[in-house]
């Protein structure tokens, strides 16, 4: 053990050098602490100017009384979307924080009353933070936690009655969209939904409480039917506890809408829809989807518009649950959240030749007394063109009788003419004139109808033409070349797999090409061409009308709290369709269910008294594998030989996989012409013809359920179930336009028809 | 730990109760004293806030107290340290302490802007600076007293001095690189300590001084420092400027301290900390605590007990020698530099920082890197006898 081992041991080995600089720290550090002292003193004891205290004191803060959204009435007052109220029960944790228990009993006599447990209610209404999980509380940590919603009356009376066993507990009148209807016209109302971080960062004005319109109506009069949120000054206490309650600035509701909906009209094409949609299954048909358009053709307006499948608007009040929302959009549910009557594209077939007969007459190819061929079969590129069933109506044939009967092959023979001087004109490097195409834009065919809901949820359609051929080709060139590679080694029947194969390797290397028989097929609404049924019923409101295109319109009017109308929504003209109008008139007179004629759309209406007021176009067009698509088109009551125009009401009927126009959209419309004109008692609409003013609204009718502003109806978001994918809902739903355009990009266009 | 080399002696119960008797029981006491009450202050800041995030409110008690028992086990395990084992250990602190500190940049988290910690799992994480203080001091005393060995009162040449800038700059870059611009400024003031005990040339020590203050001006200049740490000077220097960002803090603490008054508004009733109004005040604004609930009688008690605990860890260096003195000197100089910029920017005298407070915060790196700093001083004070 050496002396290195140990410290050194006595302090004499410390020079005085060395004590003298250890002194030195003892100075500055003994310097450092009086000057901590001497600040301590000062601040504690001598100063004059202390800061203000923040504890004990309270400060101001607001809490959002969110603002009721305005109702939204059909075209006689009746109301589609109103308000009604529901209990909210909420807990106060500033009250029960102020019990000695900090609350525990009050939860603890709640919970059987709820049919929770106190934990959970505990849980609930914990501000949430980095060590709380879910479920906890968003909100403001001073504002009273709603714990459950549409709580029973023998729940209100229960904590009313003991309201000294219930500190901080209060009952709140909510208000929440009520849909009298349920189901009715739910594509066109639409829903709404939390207001995401996105719309806060488009509106700042927007609370995190507010609710926000998602889709239909809802969505693009949002801002008019959402009011302007309330504010509840109240004080908090250093801790943020509620203290006391300040002024009160009351929300403004929203201003309602009045639409051109007519919600007798609208149920009656509902019911008759989903009543022919049961009759075809019954019949064997798939017959999953269908649709309903009835429009006003001298304005344009939207009377009511029907599609099936639909949903419950009613799921979305108060946030929809995810496994709800999972339902709607499941792969089988086949996309009920879409509204097939304006945002489903589909092949119009022979409802079409309105068009293609406006082309032929005007560029005189046709006249409306002259006859022409309408042969069983036509050739055309050395491939033979049907007739349906090959049927032949012997020699030459009017165009009376063609549109009648709907010949084909009376169509085909102009369609591939044109073509033909097109293809002349593109061999010399010139443009081609495309009549046909220019005539169906005319009529509003390929672009959005720019009706009053979201842009997303109207379908604009497509039309067979080269340059629309070059772009389908662009994009699916890659899958035409991959399959006729492969050779569709999974289809058995080899005459069917050879036929698919050689299909995909012409559309591989020839798909571009926009053949003579394709502009065949676009004049009798095959191929490429798709139209929604609103599109076909403001066409055909054209026809009636003397040849005013519409942007159609659904909102008519907006009333403020007092009932007053504050804006009127007059319909947009968006061109006069270049037919004269005696061509116009000449279609809509040929095509008169009357006894004499043998229109192919009057079938259905064989032995109703109102046969003879209407006229209409049955369509029946082919989509590749599967059932055809079967349309009626509509226009009427107007007397035989009389103008076309006395017509008031356009109707459109579609329905999926159910055949002929005539055997399913005909019964269908037949059904809805009954009770609009009245035919089996009083008219759907009074008078049987479309509302020409807007109705008189009373202001009750709009503020029945407004909010009444007491303190503690603050109508706080509200229990909101867990929203699907956080509170966007737009962003997640399926694309709609594409998924109900059957065969829209398939090959079965250059396949020709029948 | 096992530092411990104590010999087996026929009259060894007799040496046990001589070396009990040997430990600077008053310093002891003081710092234990000191514990206790920032057991208390730790206690008031922290049981509203966890009891309105619904958990237990004695949480951060009973976890401060704990780290105060496992200081208090490090204490004496340091305390049985001797010189041999000073030298043998002051590489391995020193270099542990650097590996620490590289450690954190591959697996350290980030907590309040600063890349420092390590987290251990079941919610401890330490703080590889708090123990790099502790590793420079002895690493810089052995390496003075080693040169110096048989010329006790020859001052450090310059060769010495810039062996010992080497051994401050790796230490110093890393921390400052997390960055941690309070660690660092503790390290410059330790070695100061332990240079100054060292004998260095007075002017060489002025120097020293007025080449850190141009290093510093150039930083700032060059923006070595961070965009918050500069916002914290300038809320330092304009306290009225930005009073929900920066400033917030030091205003509450200040709100707080001022109104604590002579006798303080009693544990557990200050409004401002009830309220918890003051941001970090279990860690760097303890003191707040202390000044509004127990006022100006018990704040000054604290500062009072500190320099007392400063007090008798120099009168331990004034009586050994060698690296032994150095060390103690060091240890002293990190202690009373923490605490003066802690209190400091509690009463808004010194820029905040981010330091904790000796012996109060909570913390356990920084309690068990006391402990350890204690306990040496206690082992110098053992074997330099009473």
């Amino acid at each position: 053990m050496s002396s290195a081992e140990r410290w050194p041991v006595r302090p004499s080995a410390a020079s005085a050098a060395q004590r003298r600089r250890l002194a030195v720290l003892r100075l500055l550090l003994g310097s450092l602490l009086l000057t901590l002292l001497a600040r301590l003193a000062f601040v504690q004891l001598l100063d004059e100017h202390k800061p203000q205290q923040s504890a004990g004191l309270t400060h101001p803060a607001g809490i959002v009384v969110p603002a009721p959204r305005g109702a939204i009435l059909d075209a006689t007052g009746k109301v589609l979307v109103g308000n009604r109220t529901t209990h909210v029960l909420t807990v106060d944790r500033s009250a029960l924080q102020q019990q000695d228990d900090h609350g525990r009993a009050v939860l603890a006599a709640l919970a059987p009353l709820l049919h929770v447990s106190a934990a959970d209610l505990q849980q609930e209404i914990t501000p949430c933070g980095v060590h709380v999980p879910a479920p906890c509380w968003t909100g403001e940590p001073y504002q009273p936690v709603p714990v459950a919603t549409d709580v029973s009356a023998a729940v209100v009376l229960a904590v009313s009655e003991h309201a000294e066993q219930f500190p901080g507990v209060a009952i709140d009148n909510q208000t929440v969209l009520d849909y009298p209807g349920g189901t009715l016209a739910a594509h066109l109302l639409g829903y709404t939904g939390a207001v995401s971080a996105a719309d806060q960062k488009a509106n700042a004005k927007l609370a995190d409480s507010d609710t926000i319109g998602r889709s239909g109506l809802e969505e693009s009069y949002d801002s008019v039917l959402r009011g302007v949120d309330g504010t509840q000054q109240v004080a908090l206490d250093a801790r943020g506890d509620t203290v006391g309650a300040g002024t009160l600035t009351p929300p403004v509701p929203g201003d309602s809408l009045v639409t051109s909906i007519d919600a007798n009209v609208q149920a009656l094409a509902e019911n008759a829809l989903v009543q022919q949609l049961q009759q075809q299954q019954r019949k064997g048909k798939p017959a999953p989807a269908g649709a309903v358009v009835v429009e006003d053709p001298h304005t344009g307006r939207v009377i009511a518009a029907a599609s099936y499948p639909t949903y419950d608007p009613r799921l979305f009040v108060g946030g929809i649950s995810s496994a709800d929302y999972a339902k709607l959009t499941a792969p089988g549910a086949d996309d009920p959240l879409v509204g097939r009557a304006i945002d489903g594209a589909y092949a119009p077939g022979s409802t079409f030749k309105l068009i293609s007969s406006s082309d032929d007459v005007m560029s005189g190819a046709i006249n409306t007394t002259d006859s022409y061929p309408c042969p069983g079969a036509l050739n055309v590129d050395g491939r033979m063109k049907t007739n349906y069933d090959s049927e032949s109506f012997g020699g030459p044939v009017s165009l009376q009788f063609a549109l009648d009967v709907s010949c084909d092959t009376f169509f085909y023979a102009p369609a591939v003419a044109e073509w033909q001087a097109d293809q002349a004109r593109v061999d010399v490097g010139q443009k081609p004139l495309e009549t046909m195409q220019k005539m169906a834009a005319a009529f509003g065919v390929a672009s959005s109808p720019h009706i009053d809901l979201p842009a997303d949820e109207q379908a604009s359609g497509s039309i067979g033409s080269r340059e629309n051929r070059m772009a389908l080709w662009r994009a699916n060139k890659a899958d035409y070349c991959a399959a006729a590679k492969r050779g569709y080694p999974d289809i058995s029947n080899p005459t069917d797999r050879a036929y698919l194969t050689l299909l995909a390797s012409q559309n591989c290397t020839d798909g571009w090409r926009f053949f003579a028989g394709n502009n065949a097929d676009t004049a009798i609404g095959q191929g490429d061409t798709t139209l929604s049924p609103l599109q076909l019923a403001d066409a055909y409101s054209a026809m009636v009308n003397g040849g005013t295109l519409y942007s159609p319109t659904i909102g008519w009017g907006v009333l403020n709290g007092a009932g007053k109308v504050v804006r009127t929504i007059r319909p947009k003209v968006v061109r006069k369709v270049p037919v004269d109008r005696s061509y116009l008139d000449f279609f809509g007179n040929a095509l008169h269910f009357q006894a004499n004629h043998v229109v192919s759309g009057a079938l259905a209406f064989d032995g109703s008294p109102i046969q003879t007021l209407i006229g209409g176009k049955t369509g029946t067009a082919e989509v590749y594998g599967k059932l055809d698509t079967s349309w009626l088109a509509s226009w009427g009551p107007y007397q035989p030989g009389a103008p076309v125009g006395d017509s008031k009401y356009v109707v459109v009927g579609m329905i999926e996989q159910a055949g002929t126009g005539a055997s399913a959209a005909g019964p269908m419309l037949r059904q809805v012409w009954e009770g609009l004109l009245g035919a089996n008692g009083a008219p759907a609409s009074a008078g049987a013809a479309p509302a020409r003013t807007l109705p008189k609204v009373v202001p009750a009718q709009l503020s029945r359920s407004l909010l009444n502003p007491a303190r503690t109806a603050a109508t706080s978001p509200g229990r909101r179930p867990t929203a699907p994918p956080s509170s966007g809902l737009s962003p997640v739903l399926p694309s709609r336009a594409t998924s109900t355009s059957p065969g829209k990009a398939k090959p079965s266009s250059s396949a020709g028809r029948r | 730990m096992t530092l411990a080399l104590s010999r087996r002696s026929p009259l060894r119960t007799l040496a046990d109760t001589r070396r009990l008797r040997s430990y600077d029981w008053p310093m002891l006491a003081a710092a234990l004293a000191l514990c206790l009450v920032g057991a208390l202050l730790v206690w008031s800041a922290t049981r509203t806030r966890l009891e309105l995030a619904g958990a237990n409110p004695e949480t951060y008690l009973a976890k401060h107290l704990l780290n105060t028992a496992l200081a208090s086990a490090l204490m004496v395990l340091a305390s049985r340290a001797d010189s041999r084992l000073f030298r043998l250990l002051a590489p391995v602190l020193y270099l542990g302490s650097i590996l620490g500190l590289l450690a954190v940049f591959a697996i350290g988290t980030t907590i309040n802007g600063a890349h420092a910690w390590i987290e251990l799992g079941g919610g401890f994480e330490i703080q590889p600076a708090e123990f790099a203080k502790l590793g420079l001091v002895v690493a810089l005393a052995v390496l003075f007293a080693q040169r110096a060995t048989g010329r006790p009162d020859r001052p450090p040449t310059a060769r010495d001095l810039a062996v010992a800038g080497l051994l401050v700059a790796v230490p110093l870059d890393l921390i400052m690189m997390q960055p941690d611009l309070g660690s660092a400024l503790v390290l410059l003031a330790a070695t100061f300590g332990v240079l100054v005990a060292a004998g260095v040339r007075a002017h060489w020590l002025l120097g020293l001084v007025l080449a850190g203050a141009l290093a510093a001006v150039l930083a700032v200049k060059a923006g070595v420092l961070a965009d918050y740490q500069l916002a914290r000077f300038t809320a330092f220097a304009h306290p009225g400027r930005d009073l929900q960002g920066v400033a917030y803090n030091t205003t509450q603490a200040h709100i707080a301290i001022a109104h604590g008054g002579f006798f303080g508004q009693g544990l557990f009733h200050g409004a401002q900390t009830h309220g918890a109004f003051v941001p970090e005040q279990q860690t760097d604004f303890v003191f707040s605590v202390a000044g509004e609930e127990l006022g100006f009688l018990g704040s000054a008690a604290i500062i009072l007990l500190l320099g007392f605990l400063l007090w008798r860890g120099l009168r331990i260096a004034t009586a050994s020698t060698g690296a032994a003195r150095l060390i103690a000197a060091g240890v002293v100089c990190w202690l009373g530099f923490q605490a003066f910029e802690n209190i400091g920017m509690n009463l808004g005298l010194t820029p905040v920082t981010g330091l904790p407070l000796p012996f109060l915060s909570y913390g356990g790196s920084s309690m068990f890197a006391e402990g350890l700093a204690l306990g040496l001083l206690q082992a110098i004070h053992r074997r330099t006898g009473r």
